[in-house]
C-alpha cells in the first residue's frame, strides 16, 4: 500500500518536515517487519515541497497521477495543503490527518480528517489563560500572513471581542522572513504584555532576541508547532519563559506508547533526537495503523475513511484517547496543555483539558 | 518615537554592511572580469558552514576559526573561478552566468547532504544582549558587524589605492589589453580577484551566520545584496556600499511604517524608482555613447 505525503525537507520548516517521515517511517517500518496489516506492507513516498504551495501541487499530482497512492497522508503545512486540497478533493484522494493544525481541516467535508487541537482552538486556551489565570488584558499577535498564522490570529481576536477586549497590536510577517527588529519595534510600541506567536519554530527566538535588544521584555506565548527544541536551541536564553500549548505528550514522558516510540526511533533513525516532531508523525502514522486494522481486508479509501470515523475512546497507550469528533468536527483529539521553557527545557505547565470551541466562523 | 527611529536604523545599518560586503564581492568581479557571479551568496553560506564545522566539531578558539574560514573561504574563490569560470571564458556571458548559478545550486545541495537542511545556531562572540546609550538601543552584535564592515572596506580600499597589486588590478579593471602589455598577468589578477570577493563574502558570512541562523538556503541573501549593488550602480565600489546599507534601513523602516508585505517588496519599489530615474545606479558612470 502506497502512502503519500508532501512534506518540506529543504526550506524554511525542513526540520518538522525530516522529523515527520521519520516518525512515520518508523511506525511503518514495525508494522511492516511484522508482516504488515492485514498481509498488507506501508510504502511512504514522500516528495519536498520546500514550504512552497506551489510546488505542493506539482509534488500532489506526481503522488497521486504517477505514483497512485493510496491516500494522502501527513502533508505538511497549512498553505502547501490548503493548495492541494480542490485537487485531493476532486481525485477522491482522502487528505489523512495533514500536518497542520488549522481549523480549515475539520469542516472541509468527507476527504479530510485532522488528528490533533487545531490551532484556533489552542489560541482560545491561550487567550483565557493570559486575561482569565494572568489578568493580561494588553495582549499582542505577531502572526505568519498566510492561512496557518491567520487560522489562530483570527479565532484569538474573535475570542478577545467575547471578552471585550482587542489585540494590542497586531504585526505580520511573511514565511521564512529572517529580521524582526521593525516588528519588535511596533510591538514595544504598544505596551503588550503578552505576545501571542502565530510562528513555527525559526522567528520565536529570534523575534525574542530582537525585543530582548530593545529592552522589551513581554511573556511570549505560542500554539504547538513553536514547541520544539529547535525553539530553545536557537533561542539559548532568550527564550526562558517562553510558553507554549502542546496537544500531545512530551517525547521524554511515561507511557506505554512513548516507550514503543523511543524504541522504535531508537532502531531507525538512531541518528535523530527524540523530539516532539517526530513524535507528531509517530502518532499519526500509529493512528492511521490503527483505522487499517479497522477496516479489514476489503481496502478501499471510502473503507478507511469509515473506519477512522469510528475510532472512539482509542488510547494507544499514553493516557490521551482519540474519538473522531462528528461530521462537522473531523478531528480525533481536542486536548490541550500549557508548557514553558524552563531550564532550556519544554516543561509541562498545566494539565490536560478538553480545549473549548474555537475555529472561524 | 525618535528612539525607536534610531534603533531601527541602527539594527538596519548592521543587515546593510553585510549586504554591502556581498554587494561588494559581485563589484570586484564583476568589474576585473566582466561575470556576473550569482554564486556571491554562496560563498556566505559555506563560510558560515566552515566556521560551523570548525567551531563546534573541532572546538577550535573563535579567532582561528574567523581567520581560517575567511582564508578558506578566499580560496574556494580561486578553486570557483579556476574549475568553473576560466574554462568557459570565451563563451558568452550568459553561459558564464548560468554556470555561476548551477555552481551556486550544486554548492547549497553539498551543503544539504553534508550537514541537513535544518537550522542550525552558530556561535559568535558578540553578546546579543541589550546596550543602551542615550536614545540608542542595539547589541554588541550590532556594533561588531557595523565595526568589521568598515574595517573590512577600509582596508580593501587602502590596498587598491596604495599598493602595487591593488594598482593592477585597477589596471586590468579598465583594460586588460592595456594591462597585459604592461606585464600584468591578467590571470593572477583574475584570481586574486576572486580570492578577494569570497573572502568578504566569507567575512559576511561569520558575521550574519550567528544573527539570522545557518542553514544551506543562507545564500538567499545574495540576492538582496545585488539589489544593493544595482541600486548603488553595478561596477561602483562605493555604489554598492551605499547601496547595501541603504537597502537595510530601508527595508527596517518600511517594516515599522508599513507591513511585512510592503517590508519585502520595498527594496525592488525602491530599486525601480531608483534606475528610472537614474538608469546606471546612484553611483555608476552614465556610458557615452558615441554616435
Amino acid at each position: 500500500m502506497l502512502i503519500g505525503a508532501g512534506l518540506d525537507l529543504t526550506g524554511a520548516v525542513a526540520n518538522w518536515g525530516v522529523n515527520i517521515k521519520a516518525g512515520m517511517e518508523s511506525v511503518f517500518n514495525r508494522v511492516n517487519e511484522a508482516g504488515g496489516v492485514h498481509g498488507r506492507k506501508i510504502k511512504l513516498i514522500a516528495y519536498d515541497h520546500v514550504y512552497q504551495p506551489p510546488k505542493a501541487v506539482t509534488n500532489a499530482k506526481r503522488l497521486v497521477e504517477r505514483d497512485k497512492v493510496f491516500v494522502m497522508m501527513g502533508h505538511l503545512g497549512t498553505p502547501t495543503t490548503k493548495a492541494i486540497k480542490e485537487y485531493l478533493e476532486e481525485k477522491q484522494v482522502p487528505d489523512i490527518f495533514p500536518s497542520t493544525a488549522a481549523s480549515m481541516w475539520v469542516t472541509s467535508g468527507k476527504w479530510h480528517v485532522g488528528d490533533l487541537a487545531t490551532y484556533a482552538d489552542q489560541t482560545w486556551m491561550i487567550i483565557d489563560y493570559l486575561v482569565r489565570d494572568r489578568k493580561i488584558k494588553k495582549i499582542a499577535s505577531f502572526y505568519q500572513d498566510d492561512e496557518y498564522g491567520l487560522d489562530g490570529h483570527l479565532a484569538g481576536k474573535a475570542r478577545l471581542k467575547q471578552l471585550d477586549l482587542a489585540y494590542a497590536i497586531e504585526v505580520d510577517y511573511k514565511r521564512a522572513d529572517i529580521d524582526f527588529s521593525s516588528q519588535a519595534a511596533k510591538l514595544k510600541e504598544s505596551g503588550a504584555e503578552a505576545v501571542i506567536l502565530q510562528a513555527v519554530y525559526r522567528e520565536p527566538p529570534r523575534l525574542a532576541e530582537q525585543c530582548h535588544a530593545i529592552g522589551y521584555y513581554p511573556l511570549f506565548i505560542g500554539p504547538s508547532p513553536i514547541v520544539v527544541d529547535k525553539t530553545i536551541e536557537l533561542g539559548g536564553k532568550h527564550v526562558d519563559g517562553m510558553m507554549g500549548v502542546e496537544v500531545y505528550p512530551l517525547p521524554t514522558e511515561p507511557g506505554a506508547f512513548l516507550d514503543l516510540y523511543r524504541a522504535d526511533m531508537k532502531k531507525y533513525f538512531p541518528n535523530l533526537a527524540l523530539d516532539t516532531t517526530n513524535l507528531y508523525g509517530y502518532q499519526k502514522a500509529a493512528l492511521f495503523v490503527e483505522a487499517l486494522q479497522r477496516t479489514g481486508r476489503n481496502l478501499t479509501r471510502e473503507a478507511v475513511l469509515k473506519a477512522i470515523e469510528s475510532i472512539k475512546d482509542w488510547d494507544p497507550g499514553w493516557g490521551l484517547k482519540y474519538s473522531y469528533g462528528g461530521d462537522n468536527r473531523r478531528v480525533m483529539s481536542r486536548v490541550g496543555r500549557l508548557v514553558v521553557v524552563k531550564d532550556g527545557k519544554w516543561t509541562k505547565k498545566s494539565e490536560w483539558i478538553e480545549l473549548q470551541e474555537g475555529g472561524r466562523k | 518615537m525618535a528612539e525607536i527611529l534610531a534603533s531601527q536604523v541602527l539594527s538596519g545599518l548592521a543587515t546593510g554592511c553585510v549586504y554591502a560586503l556581498i554587494a561588494l564581492g559581485f563589484v570586484l568581479i564583476f568589474k576585473a572580469t566582466d561575470v556576473v557571479n550569482f554564486a556571491q551568496g554562496e560563498f556566505v553560506m559555506v563560510s558560515g558552514f566552515i566556521s560551523y564545522t570548525l567551531l563546534i566539531w573541532y572546538g577550535l578558539p573563535y579567532w582561528i576559526v574567523f581567520f581560517v574560514t575567511i582564508a578558506l573561504s578566499g580560496f574556494m574563490g580561486v578553486v570557483l573561478e579556476r574549475v568553473v569560470v576560466r574554462p568557459i571564458m570565451d563563451a558568452p556571458i550568459f553561459s558564464i552566468v548560468i554556470a555561476t548559478i548551477g555552481a551556486s545550486t550544486v554548492l547549497r545541495s553539498l551543503a544539504g547532504i553534508f550537514y541537513g537542511y535544518d537550522v542550525l545556531p552558530l556561535p559568535t562572540i558578540f553578546s546579543k544582549d541589550p546596550i543602551r546609550l542615550g536614545i540608542l538601543n542595539f547589541t554588541a552584535m550590532d556594533l561588531g558587524v557595523i565595526g568589521f564592515s568598515l574595517v573590512i572596506m577600509l582596508a580593501l580600499y587602502l590596498f587598491f589605492k596604495l599598493t602595487k597589486t591593488g594598482t593592477a588590478m585597477r589596471a586590468t579593471a579598465q583594460s586588460q589589453t592595456a594591462a597585459r602589455l604592461m606585464g600584468v598577468s591578467v590571470t593572477y589578477i583574475f584570481s586574486l580577484t576572486w580570492a578577494i570577493s569570497a573572502a568578504i563574502g566569507g567575512v559576511a558570512g561569520v558575521l550574519i551566520a550567528p544573527i539570522i541562523y545557518l542553514d544551506p538556503n543562507l545564500g538567499f541573501i545574495g540576492v538582496k545584496a545585488f539589489a544593493g549593488a544595482i541600486l548603488g550602480g553595478f561596477g561602483s565600489i562605493p555604489g554598492a556600499i551605499v547601496g547595501g546599507m541603504l537597502l537595510g534601513v530601508l527595508e527596517n523602516l518600511s517594516g515599522y511604517f508599513f507591513n511585512a508585505g510592503i517590508k519585502q517588496v520595498s527594496t525592488y519599489i525602491l530599486l525601480i524608482a531608483v534606475l528610472v530615474v537614474r538608469p546606471s545606479g546612484l553611483f555608476g558612470a552614465v556610458p557615452i555613447r558615441k554616435v
